[in-house]
């Protein structure tokens, strides 16, 4: 799948995340900041490619700007991101679990 | 249902009189200004009172302001937010600001990253932490040619002119390659894509020259952001300095760029002041830390009558229906754009009999 | 023992702060709430911030509700499909009117389990009464289906409808009266409103001591600073522990001389007496004596 749109989700505040998507003609550009990147870095980086291998994105900028969320809302946030960035409206269960 | 003092968001035009005299009343409460080109305004209310705001003109956030009493709450953090999914709405999601530097850390906090700094006055901030690395990056990869000497030219060519077409030959022959960056902002009597084809079309004749869309980091002047900055002048100052400041230290190192060509400035003010400024930061060793660039700065090409030729005296003959006279000063290659543009605002091809000379025509860029 | 539902504790589903933290509160109940706290345009992110949450180990110990969107919304059954795939404990309808309302959900459900894998039957529901319709219809409601845990009376959109204004409780009297006794006649739980103001610890408690009285089982909550006051509410006084504990000595003693009338200070005590008894021992396993 691609990111067809740019797209946003998630917030700012504390134990949030932000996520944003964007087309990209180069393949997976992901960036990611975190308050807790010495500690989480890995941790953070495993989720964000797990939601992306989990829903077949192979074209995309991915920008993660985490404020200390856990590992189920860095999740969500990518499973939003993604589901918007590509316009999906169908929600495939499958993916998500 | 939460019957907690939750603010609440709204969008207003600023084109609503009663709303934009509350928001200008409670920015200048808070020491700021209002730009005139801000389009919306994302507010928050709490119990009926403004609370905080922020002004959104294109794709940039202007006239940021929070309560005092409600600083240090998340309340900042969501009204950029709003504002951000306000431009998204529109269609931009690439988004700028610009701060004074005491306030960076706290946008730094709201997803905007810092591009350029002028020192105890100002920084210019994006929403992405990879907006200008990620252009100089493909900047490079499609554009980049290697060669000793390489120049640039940053240009509106609104039209493109016979003084437009000396500079760039100018320029041409002193390096052994040169970019011309067409400024993108579609302010200008004629289209972005109009005025970059009318440079493509002036320049088929070099073989050493590419032209390309300046992109956002080639800052319009006239969307700049001043509602902080008390006086003209020093919004004037700190344009020159932020847009030089992106030019030296990301564009030019990605494509070798080491000289930069510009027409002398004998008339409009601002015109002169931005290029004294082009020396001081092009140019001098210690401003940023990136190579200098060497600024030449080459006369006018002048019409027959001797005046420097300029694009505004262009507008102007057309806006009169003199297309012949405009006909002397721009090269054949531009003739058909113009003649585009009086068709399309409906302006009658025939004209009036020659009369008068020229010295009502005004200069400028 | 039936469960102890006191406390249902309401968050807004879009919030990540809230439901990364809600945990440590220990309501009785959470509700996550993807109906009126979420803005339309969050409802998508919501619904998958909530999904995930309810998976998330930090909630197995705890019971699980989920008010979704009515049915003849955009999002209810993405919401529906979301929650009983995540393992909710219970789906919160809102606005409940008719019976038919009930049957509708429970048939989406059978089919959602069905597909998922997940054990038919295990999602329970409670019906939010919101109206006028609603309070009317409540008994029938209330006996509509096996599944049904508890019905709740929300009081914003119910005193929109009676028009008039929340206030010191008059404008819910016939509601709370009529949702409690249909509570009872189908054997189920009875929850009351929210109470807005967060910072009326008076008025508050002034109303759990009423709905208390009255007989409701819970109350729901926006605020973690109300479960305390509560569950501090509802725990018994030392009188009636010592009462309800000769109560249950009472009864035990008569299960083993296998009288068939129970008695204690030469009243005779039967069942209701009994679970009641039951009941306010476990308030105070739970949140110990009234202080």
């Amino acid at each position: 799948m691609k990111i067809v749109q740019a797209a946003l989700a998630g917030t700012l505040e504390s134990s949030d995340l932000m996520v944003k998507v964007s087309p990209s003609d180069v393949g997976l550009d992901i960036v990611i900041n975190s308050e807790v990147m010495k500690q989480f870095g890995e941790q953070i980086t495993q989720v964000v490619n797990e939601t992306l291998t989990a829903f077949n994105v192979t074209h995309g900028q991915i920008i993660v700007d985490d404020k200390g969320a856990l590992d189920c809302v860095i999740r969500s946030r990518m499973q939003v991101a993604i589901m918007r960035g590509t316009c999906s409206d169908e929600i495939n269960w499958e993916k998500l679990q | 249902m939460y019957a907690e003092k939750t603010p609440e968001f709204d969008t207003v035009e600023t084109s609503n009189g009663v709303i934009k005299e509350e928001i200008i009343q409670f920015l200048h409460s808070n020491g700021l200004g209002i730009d005139d080109d801000v389009g919306q305004f994302v507010i928050a209310r709490a119990d009926k009172q403004l609370i905080a705001c922020a002004g959104l003109a294109g794709n940039t956030l202007k006239c940021i302001a929070v309560h005092i009493e409600w600083r240090g709450t998340s309340l900042g953090l969501q009204v950029i937010r709003e504002a951000e999914y306000l431009a998204n709405q529109n269609g931009d999601h690439h988004l700028f600001l610009l701060t004074c530097p005491d306030n960076v850390k706290s946008f730094r906090g709201c997803g905007f990253y810092p591009l350029a700094t002028l020192e105890n006055k100002a920084t210019l901030m994006e929403n992405t932490p990879v907006g200008i690395h990620r252009y100089c990056k493909k900047l490079r990869a499609d554009y980049f040619i290697p060669a000793a000497k390489i120049g640039a030219i940053v240009m509106n060519a609104n039209p493109f002119t016979l003084g437009h077409q000396f500079l760039i030959e100018q320029a041409s022959r002193a390096c052994n390659w040169l970019h011309v960056f067409v400024v993108e902002e579609n302010l200008s009597q004629f289209s972005f894509n109009d005025r970059i084809a009318m440079v493509r079309d002036g320049v088929k004749h070099l073989s050493n020259v590419t032209e390309h869309p300046g992109s956002r980091y080639i800052i319009s002047r006239g969307t700049f952001p001043g509602y902080f900055l008390k006086e003209k002048q020093v919004v004037n100052d700190v344009y020159s300095a932020i847009d030089l400041i992106i030019f030296r230290r990301y564009i030019a190192p990605s494509l070798g760029i080491t000289h930069r060509f510009v027409g002398t400035e004998p008339y409009c003010k601002v015109t002169a002041q931005y290029n004294r400024a082009m020396h001081h930061w092009l140019e001098e060793e210690f401003v940023i830390p990136a190579n200098a660039i060497t600024v030449h700065e080459i006369d006018r090409k002048t019409d027959e009558n001797n005046y420097p030729i300029s694009a505004s005296a262009v507008r102007s003959l057309l806006n009169k229906n003199k297309l012949s006279v405009a006909r002397n000063i721009v090269p054949e290659s531009t003739m058909p754009y113009l003649h585009n543009w009086l068709r399309a605002n409906h302006l009658d091809l025939s004209e009036p009999p020659l009369t008068g000379n020229l010295m009502s025509i005004s200069v400028g860029l | 023992m039936k469960k102890l539902r006191r406390s249902m504790l309401f968050l807004p589903g879009s919030s990540a702060a809230m439901l990364s933290t809600a945990f440590i509160y220990k309501p009785d109940s959470i509700m996550f709430d993807l109906e009126d706290a979420v803005s339309l345009r969050e409802k998508d992110s919501a619904r998958i911030l909530v999904f995930n949450a309810l998976q998330h180990p930090m909630y197995k110990g705890i019971e699980t509700v989920v008010r979704i969107n009515p049915l003849n919304t955009p999002f209810g059954l993405k919401d529906l499909e979301a929650a009983v795939r995540a393992g909710v404990d219970v789906i919160r309808l809102p606005k409940t009117d008719t019976p038919e309302d009930i049957h509708q959900l429970e048939r989406e459900i059978v089919r959602i389990e069905e597909s998922c894998g997940r054990k038919v039957g295990s999602t329970q529901l409670m019906a939010a009464i919101e109206s006028a319709v609603g309070v009317i219809n409540a008994v029938a409601i209330a006996r509509s289906s096996d599944r049904l845990m508890g019905i709740a009376l929300a009081a914003f959109d119910y005193v929109m409808d009676m028009q008039t204004e929340r206030g010191d409780g008059t404008e819910l009297f016939y509601a709370r009266c009529a949702v409690l006794h249909a509570a009872r006649a189908a054997g189920i739980d009875a929850f009351d409103v929210v109470y807005g103001d967060v910072n009326d610890e008076e008025g508050f408690l002034k109303e759990v001591d009423l709905i208390r009285r009255m007989g409701f089982n819970g109350k729901s909550l926006i605020n973690p600073r109300q479960i305390e006051l509560l569950h501090n509410a509802y725990a018994p006084t030392q009188e009636e522990v010592d009462y309800a504990e000769r109560v249950i000595t009472a009864a035990e003693e008569g299960e083993r001389s296998g009288l068939g009338v129970i008695s204690l200070n030469g009243k005779m005590i039967d069942a209701p007496i009994i679970n009641h008894a039951r009941v306010v021992l476990e308030r105070k396993k739970a949140s110990g004596i009234r202080h």
